[in-house]
């Protein structure tokens, strides 16, 4: 069960996070343009 | 909130109901536990990540064939998430395999040609870091994104051309009941969902930085010290 929770958590947090921080460069870029 | 953040919106959404349906809906196998539900996210990784890689292929021999700036943005954009979906793949495979086989890891053909795999994609992103923005570099990068495709079917086929103790395919021979079986393809239609969105928003992320290397460069011609002319 434990391997399952870790599993799921990794991929939450790597998705998760790529999404997130790739919204915030959009963000970041557009508003330097 | 821009066209992007709700297109991620979307595809988180559907993610969750994924979820819910991985947890709620789909039975628990009755020969390794609860576990066995990493499957759904770890076979959708593989698949999304073919899908991203095939996005690099075609946009290199796009690039090679006609320059077209936009086919390299999309096999940047393609390079990025496929290496991040092979990411998920690869981790959540290993704790699966971790209560199941004992290991962690095992040197067999499917864990080792996804890894190989996984480090093609990674060096393509290293040579685009690391080169000067160009032509020869795009070119480059399209040579390596269509030559490491070749390992896509490898990896794909790994277990039908070798013996391996990563189990063979289940979802084509019809080993798995109707309700995991709905549960996988409707995670799969989700994971695919969220690979667009991805791919979309990296291609945005390209476009942009693009756009800003070209109005830098000029700035930069103009500021740099010029030659003090000979007396």
């Amino acid at each position: 069960m434990i391997y399952l929770v870790i599993a799921y958590a990794f991929a939450v947090a790597l998705l998760g996070g790529f999404l997130v921080w790739s919204l915030r460069t959009i963000r970041e870029l557009e508003r330097i343009q | 909130m821009n066209r992007y953040e709700r297109a991620a919106l979307a595809a988180v959404g559907l993610m969750l109901v994924a979820a819910a349906a991985i947890f709620l809906y789909a039975p628990t196998d009755a020969l390794q536990g609860p576990v066995q539900r990493i499957f759904y996210l770890h076979v959708s990784s593989a698949i999304a990540a073919y899908g991203c890689f095939a996005v690099v292929l075609v946009g290199g021999v796009i690039y090679l064939f006609n320059g077209s700036i936009a086919a390299d943005r999309f096999a940047r954009a393609g390079a990025v998430v496929g290496v991040v979906f092979t990411t998920v793949t690869l981790v959540m495979g290993m704790l699966w395999a971790k209560p199941i086989w004992n290991t962690f890891w095992t040197w067999d053909a499917r864990l080792t040609s996804t890894l190989v795999l996984w480090i093609i994609y990674a060096g393509y992103l290293l040579v685009r870091r690391m080169a000067e923005p160009g032509r020869q570099a795009a070119r480059f990068a399209a040579v390596v994104g269509i030559f490491g495709f070749i390992d896509v079917p490898v990896v794909h086929f790994s277990v039908t051309w070798w013996r391996t103790q990563h189990p063979g395919p289940i979802v084509v021979n019809d080993a798995l009941p109707a309700e995991m079986l709905a549960t996988f393809l409707f995670t799969l239609a989700c994971t695919l969902a969220l690979a667009t969105v991805f791919i979309a928003i990296r291609y945005r992320i390209e476009t942009l930085i693009d756009q800003k290397v070209n109005a830098v460069e000029p700035a930069e011609v103009i500021a740099a010290p010029q030659p003090e002319a000979a007396p």
